[in-house]
């Protein structure tokens, strides 16, 4: 069942000419874990802040077409309520700190707070937050006194714990080591497995391919492709449009020519390139 | 690395277990009784029997003298002098020299408003060093601060240091740039533009960004905000809050009847 | 122009101790990436290079010059640094004067200010926006042009930390084509990366750090091969690094045409 539904979205920032997304049409599944790919500019922040309820509300601009969200339409909600159902992290993760709380944990239930958890169920739910990110050592740190790739964990949990609908980031993994990234992307994976519905802006392919269960290529302000990784990242399209792909499929793509891949199908993952190469 | 972020020095002392707002009232009760009270010697008698014993009761002592010592009396000994030398009433001369003329009146006014300056940061100081500024804000809005108040309040104190942090950033990538920041006064004021630059910019994107920030995490939301630290309010507090605003209406009502 | 590290160890007023001793030698001309899980000390490193952090105990030398004993803005002369993130220095009206600020700053006669800041803004395609506020561009091209605005320092030594965190694959393209023309200038170039596959593609010379102390440090090819070693530092060998180690082949390999040259035997 679709839980987020884009029909004809179209929306022009105030102060700029020409519009960010154009004719946008998207569904996403509950549960489902959908991978926004695109060059800068090409519209995905703006995807994001749309979903989340940011665009319009905050921005203001023209927003046309309709945006919904758990059978609520944006036009008819206002954001405080919107934000119950849709969590947003984003890339700057020093901005997302609240400023208001001097240690991690209290960073993590700052949202707990102001949506009235009791206390009670406060402290089992950052908890286990923090274990699920792997975060628990921090718990008595101040927030600023950590790394940037430490905060980004810090910003994620801080959406986590409030058990959104939906999950919208946008590059929250862009300070953190390559492991690191991993992780994350298993923790997000893992939210999508217990039901959470996932929307993930990013540029790093290969974790795409092996989490998410779809791919959105954006390229300025429209949707170019949209299906299972498998599709959408060796379509020879994306990399004529100035798209990141992964060097598996590249790779492949190349071997393909000289006769070295005999597959019809390219990789995306390092489990189907070695079962390829290995035939 | 800013790990320390306040005054607010952590240890566990009768003081640091008082509700906040019991420490709020107590500020406030010293203020309104060195400055209302009928008696001269009320200020110092409090500085000296009650402030000077709570910060060893609160095991700040260390702390708080240092402050003292490095702000609190320097400032108030300034206050006292300036208004020993230029208090304009009184008949009893002490000495004269050129226009300024030293009276036994301006020097006890001013040696009780000295004293008053004091009990008057002392008691905030005590307060910083023994109560942490979330559990301040949050007992405070529990009791009905409005909650966008007692975010500024906090958000500003810990701001500061962020933004000096910020700057030494800045600082830093201008100066791998060539710029002199070292050398010169003129060449000091001239760094100002790459430095404010940046600064400002920075500030603009970051306070959007943080209103996303917050915004996405409920912090405008209908619902009854809660708290996840618990503020003990015990009978004590109570009974010692209730004895703080009768000793202060004690000090006015004595005060009226007197004059 | 050589770099010397002896012994450096470095320790925040706070406490921490960030580096544990570090030796290093660096020669003219060589291409290294610096590796390795956050906090792992390889900002604080680099920051000894043009003097921004002092060392506890060792001693940092560029050329001749002990890092102790001359300012940041002198070192300036011989090591550019940009830095993670450039709205953090960039200030000017327009791209033009903001690339001339540095070369300026090092006290470079008006001519060949000119010539130098022409010659990066064209490596770095930007001589179309020179007249451009800085602010009016997006995050992509703002990173360029603080790559443009060390570039046109001429330094022989430049140092990149996280060049392609946040861009996407043609500016990151575009960054690689810059690195290969500082390469044939003769330059050293030192960058700090989390973009393994990039590092393998674009560097000659691989350090991977943890914990304030220099874990592997090698050709490309030997430090990229330790897939055990470098997770213990949160590192994930490039991606045909892995698959080539799948697949058993007998070399380490780190781009397409080792890959491919490899699996054809």
């Amino acid at each position: 069942m679709a839980i987020v539904t884009l029909q004809n979205v179209t929306y022009k920032y105030p102060l700029t000419e020409a519009p960010v997304l154009q004719n946008v049409n998207l569904q996403v599944n509950e549960g489902e874990f959908v991978a926004v790919i695109g060059p800068n500019g090409a519209g995905k922040s703006t995807l994001c802040y749309t979903l989340a309820g940011f665009v319009p509300h905050f921005f203001k601009g023209e927003l046309t077409g309709i945006v919904e969200v758990a059978g609520v339409e944006t036009h008819q909600s206002s954001l405080n309520e919107w934000v119950l159902n849709v969590g947003l992290a984003f890339q700057n993760p020093f901005n997302q700190i609240s400023g208001a709380k001097y240690t991690v944990f209290e960073e993590i239930a700052f949202g707990l707070e102001n949506i009235g958890v009791p206390r009670g169920e406060m402290k089992p739910r950052v908890e286990k937050a923090l274990a699920l990110t792997g975060i628990s050592d921090l718990a008595d740190r101040s927030p600023y006194s950590l790394s940037g790739g430490q905060q980004q964990r810090v910003a994620l949990t801080s959406i986590l714990v409030m058990e959104p609908k939906v999950l919208v980031l946008d590059e929250p993994t862009s300070q953190m080591d390559p492991i690191g990234t991993r992780e994350v992307f298993g923790v997000i994976r893992t939210m999508a497995e217990r039901g959470m519905t996932v929307v993930l802006a990013e540029h790093k392919v290969e974790w795409i391919a092996a989490f998410a269960d779809r791919v959105v290529a954006l390229k300025d302000g429209q949707v170019l492709l949209d299906g299972k990784p498998g599709e959408v990242l060796t379509s020879p399209l994306l990399e004529e449009a100035g798209f990141g792909i992964s060097r598996y499929t590249s790779t492949a793509r190349k071997a393909k020519e000289m006769g070295l891949w005999k597959k019809d199908q390219l990789p995306v993952t390092l489990e189907e390139a070695v079962e390829g190469f290995r035939s | 690395m800013h790990e320390r972020l306040s005054f607010y020095v952590h240890r566990d002392s009768p003081l640091h277990r008082l509700n906040p707002l019991t420490k709020l009232t107590m500020v406030f009760a010293f203020i309104l009784l060195s400055f209302g009270s009928p008696w001269y010697w009320t200020p110092h008698i409090l500085i000296v029997l009650v402030i000077l014993p709570l910060s060893f009761i609160g095991r700040v002592q260390r702390e708080y003298l240092l402050t003292a010592a490095r702000l609190i009396f320097p400032a108030a000994g300034f206050l006292f002098l300036m208004q020993s030398l230029f208090q304009p009433i009184g008949q009893t001369v002490w000495f004269r020299w050129w226009v300024l003329e030293v009276t036994h009146e301006a020097v006890a006014f001013a040696f009780v408003n000295a004293a008053r300056i004091i009990v008057m940061v002392s008691s905030f100081t005590l307060l910083l060093l023994t109560t942490h500024p979330s559990e301040l804000m949050s007992d405070l809005t529990r009791r009905g601060l409005p909650s966008q108040f007692a975010y500024v309040i906090i958000s500003t104190l810990q701001i500061i240091p962020q933004m000096q942090a910020k700057a030494q950033t800045i600082i830093a990538a201008q100066r791998s740039r060539g710029l002199d920041t070292q050398s010169s006064f003129v060449k000091r004021v001239g760094a100002l533009v790459p430095l404010v630059g940046p600064l400002v910019f920075g500030s603009l994107v970051e306070v959007e960004e943080r209103a996303i920030a917050i915004e996405a995490r409920g912090f405008t939301s209908s619902h009854a905000k809660t708290s996840l630290r618990e503020i003990p309010d015990s009978r004590f507090d109570q009974i010692l809050r209730g004895a703080l605003i009768v000793s202060v209406l004690l000090a006015f009502v004595s005060r009226l009847w007197l004059s | 122009m050589n770099i010397i590290i002896r012994d450096l160890r470095f320790t925040y007023p706070t406490g921490l101790e960030a580096l544990r001793g570090i030796s290093l030698t660096i020669a003219p001309g060589e291409q290294v990436a610096i590796v390795g899980q956050n906090g792992a000390g390889k900002t604080t490193l680099v920051k000894h290079l043009n003097g921004l952090l002092q060392p506890t105990q060792g001693s940092v030398h560029i050329g001749d010059w002990d890092t102790r004993q001359h300012p940041v803005s002198k070192l300036a002369v011989r090591v550019g640094y940009v830095f993670q993130n450039p709205d953090e220095q960039l200030f000017s009206q327009n791209v033009g004067m903001e690339v001339a600020f540095g070369p300026k700053n090092l006290g470079y006669p008006a001519e060949k200010v000119d010539a130098l800041v022409k010659d990066a803004l064209a490596l770095t395609e930007l001589s179309e926006k020179t007249e451009t506020n800085p602010y009016d561009l997006s995050s992509t091209w703002r990173k360029m042009v603080a790559l443009a605005s060390i570039i046109s320092m001429d330094t022989d030594i430049v140092i990149l930390d996280e060049p392609t965190t946040g861009q996407d694959a043609v500016n990151v393209r575009r960054i690689a084509h810059v690195i290969a023309a500082l390469r044939e200038r003769g330059k050293t170039v030192i960058t700090i990366t989390h973009d393994i596959d990039f590092c393998a593609e674009n560097f000659e010379r691989v350090i991977a750090m943890s914990q304030g102390q220099i874990l592997l440090d090698g050709p490309a090819n030997e430090v990229l091969g330790q897939e055990e070693i470098l997770a213990t530092t949160y590192v994930d060998p490039p991606q045909l690094t892995r698959l080539g180690l799948r697949l058993g082949l007998k070399e380490t390999v780190r781009n397409q045409e080792e890959f491919l040259t490899a699996i054809r035997k």
